[in-house]
């Protein structure tokens, strides 16, 4: 065995893919080549990196999320299905709606770097902070539906107890402000969600609420 | 199927609930980051649960939600790329610039290994689509080539040629880039 044809299999040695005597081979080839030594040291580290780079920047999704997103498939589908709802991709006026977290009072926290494009907020316990969630649109959206899922231990102002709440509403055409008064009751936080339907389109937004 | 009833959604559960993990992780791998890969998996719930007839008669449902989550994905790239964009202009808010990242991860990860990470991802952001998404789902997520071609259906052949040159690729960039592997 040369070391022209080590190279040709290192790739199916190192992924386990080479048949037990070729690798026998390869191995014993190695143990004697310091050049090829090298070589799968270095392809080695690779693999290496790129597994620790795999666990290091995979966001932790709990639970808590998982079942939120089951429950808005399951209320988002069925109305589909009700509606012998047609596939007509992500073209819609509500997709095309973005959303920016305007927060009054309070500063905006460093993402770290999985989270580089969820924005998050600092609350303090028991005092009440207005979010301006601020959307734009790109037409009128007449009859949409709202609905804000809260983190454990945040409620809005005047819905005491409730983590989830829904509304009909109107987007008009460009920014529209929508004033959110929360409040802290406990120190847990997480995600807080703004869910907006309109027709068979929906588009979920993210807030990380921190709670100090 | 009529009104939401709680059996329908109990098999729902029940179904798709193992799978959450993985499907969680490839929707991060193809989005790219957290927002857009909640968003992905968002809408992939939400079309799979319609079709809850179909995954309770389907024999390996991991590998057809994988399946369907790529494929919703490809089909609805514009779209993701779309909040891409505008991911980069929250980026510009005070406090997000990629200069503060590092200080905002876990505490006691050392700093070479951080600094080696932060290396890696520009050098995957270099690579081809086509070519990060074969080294992160193979070296990183550790799927086998075989269960790729399950996902995205490319053959067993091209996935190895990509997955070989997309390393030879990262070396080349890591090298250039004086990197010292975390060996």
């Amino acid at each position: 065995m040369n070391c022209k044809l080590i190279a040709e299999q290192i790739d199916d040695f190192l992924d386990g893919e080479l048949a037990a005597a070729e690798s026998q081979r390869l191995e014993t080839h190695v143990s004697t080549c310091a050049s090829c030594e090298a070589i799968i040291t270095k392809e080695r580290e690779l693999r290496d990196m790129l597994r620790d780079y795999g666990e290091s920047t995979m966001p932790r999704a709990d639970a808590a999320f998982f079942d939120r997103s089951i429950a808005i498939a399951a209320q988002t589908g069925t109305r589909r299905q009700r509606n012998r709802w047609v596939m007509t991709g992500f073209g819609g006026a509500v997709a095309a709606a973005m959303a920016l977290w305007i927060v009054s009072g309070v500063f905006f926290s460093a993402p770290s770097i999985t989270e580089s494009t969820v924005p998050s907020v600092t609350m303090t316990l028991e005092q009440p902070q207005t979010l301006n969630l601020v959307f734009a649109s790109a037409e009128v959206l007449e009859n949409a539906t709202m609905t804000v899922f809260l983190p454990e231990g945040v409620e809005v102002a005047g819905f005491a107890g409730q983590r989830e709440i829904t509304w009909m509403t109107s987007l008009d055409e460009g920014r529209n402000i929508l004033p959110l008064t929360l409040i802290a009751t406990s120190p847990v936080g997480g995600e807080l969600l703004a869910n907006l339907q309109h027709e068979d389109d929906d588009k979920t937004f993210r807030l990380q609420v921190t709670i100090i | 199927m009529g009104p939401l009833d709680h059996s329908q959604r109990a098999s729902f559960d029940a179904l798709i609930k193992p799978h959450l993990d993985r499907l969680y992780r490839l929707s991060f791998r193809l989005a790219g980051n957290k927002a857009e890969a909640e968003d992905l998996f968002q809408d992939v719930l939400t079309k799979i649960f319609p079709r809850l007839d179909e995954l309770i008669d389907i024999d390996e449902p991991g590998s057809w939600l994988c399946r369907v989550m790529y494929n919703h994905f490809i089909d609805n790239r514009r779209r993701y790329a779309r909040q891409r964009l505008v991911s980069v202009s929250e980026d510009r808010l005070p406090g997000k610039s990629l200069e503060e990242l590092p200080g905002n991860l876990d505490p006691v990860a050392d700093a070479e290994r951080l600094d080696n990470i932060m290396r890696l991802q520009r050098a995957l952001s270099e690579l081809s689509e086509d070519h990060r998404l074969v080294v992160l789902l193979h070296d990183s997520e550790g799927y086998k080539l075989t269960e790729i071609q399950g996902v995205t259906g490319t053959p067993v052949g091209t996935l190895k040629s990509r997955l070989h040159r997309a390393r030879a690729r990262l070396r080349e960039i890591l090298a250039a880039d004086g990197t010292e592997y975390a060996g």
